[in-house]
């Protein structure tokens, strides 16, 4: 699975293209600590291309979104795929992982 | 006698690259099958991957063995059945719990604190299948996991 990081501004966007599962779940949350510790408050994992999550990382979404409310912040998904959508609807997690149809409906202006 | 319409397996040390090659194995399965239905494809996939890592990530070697994970995906008319073997294994010790907690126990209105990082693998096999059991046998325990899938289902 790879990684982009970019500053869009009002949030700082990190897409994860390919399988986030046990593998991957580790390097999302080395990610995120990243982004958190150079400051970043708002958050937008963009799953667009993220064919399948199990729930090592789901698991790590979770811890990152700790990590982000912890620090003043927030981290919002956003344009989730089908495999996605079944895995945070079984686990009742769309209640506080819900999903945003773009990062940029993630954080609307304001 | 069943109807096997595909058939792929995978035998390899019970490691990270085993669940990234599982993946492949599973590709290589719906080319095959392509006929059975996207929603059953993906329940299926979703819980063969949970139980292989859960294997990879809490199987313990048996003294003086490598542990390797063995998988077996047959497609067949009506179901879909996977037999996941930890190989060399020490015996399940506790043996999991396949009743496990529900994972729609939290309350509508629970705190983000409420919600664990870890645990659902078990629960999320358990739904994503019609059966799951786990058995000992000879140096193995055995996963089987099967899915009532298309036609009548």
């Amino acid at each position: 699975m790879e990684f982009t990081t970019q500053d869009k501004g009002r949030y700082t966007e990190v897409a994860a293209s390919g399988r986030l599962n046990m593998v991957a779940a580790p390097k999302l949350r080395e990610v995120i600590n990243d982004v958190v510790a150079a400051g970043g408050k708002r958050i937008v994992v963009n799953l667009a291309e993220t064919s399948f999550m199990d729930s090592s990382g789901l698991g790590a979404l979770i811890g990152c979104l700790k990590l982000a409310r912890q620090s003043g912040g927030d981290l919002r998904i956003a344009a989730v795929q089908p495999q996605v959508t079944m895995v945070l609807e079984l686990t009742s997690m769309h209640r506080v992982l819900t999903p945003h149809g773009t990062p940029d409906e993630a954080f609307p202006n304001d | 006698m069943t109807d096997i319409l595909a058939r792929r397996t995978l035998e390899e040390p019970a490691v990270e690259q085993a669940i990234e090659d599982l993946h492949g194995v599973l590709d290589q399965l719906w080319h095959d099958a392509a006929f059975v239905p996207a929603m059953d494809q993906m329940a299926f996939s979703t819980a063969v991957i949970e139980a292989a890592s859960n294997v990879v990530r809490h199987g313990v070697a048996a003294q003086g063995s490598e542990l390797l994970l063995g998988v077996e995906l047959t497609v067949a008319s009506g179901y879909l059945r996977a037999v996941i073997s930890e190989i060399g294994a020490a015996p399940l010790d506790p043996v999991p719990d396949l009743e496990g907690p529900d994972l729609t126990a939290l309350p509508d209105d629970a705190l983000l604190e409420d919600y664990d990082e870890s645990g659902r693998g078990l629960s999320m096999i358990r739904a994503l299948v019609t059966t799951v059991t786990v058995e000992r046998q000879g140096d193995s325990n055995v996963w089987v996991l099967s899915r009532d899938a298309g036609e009548g289902h």
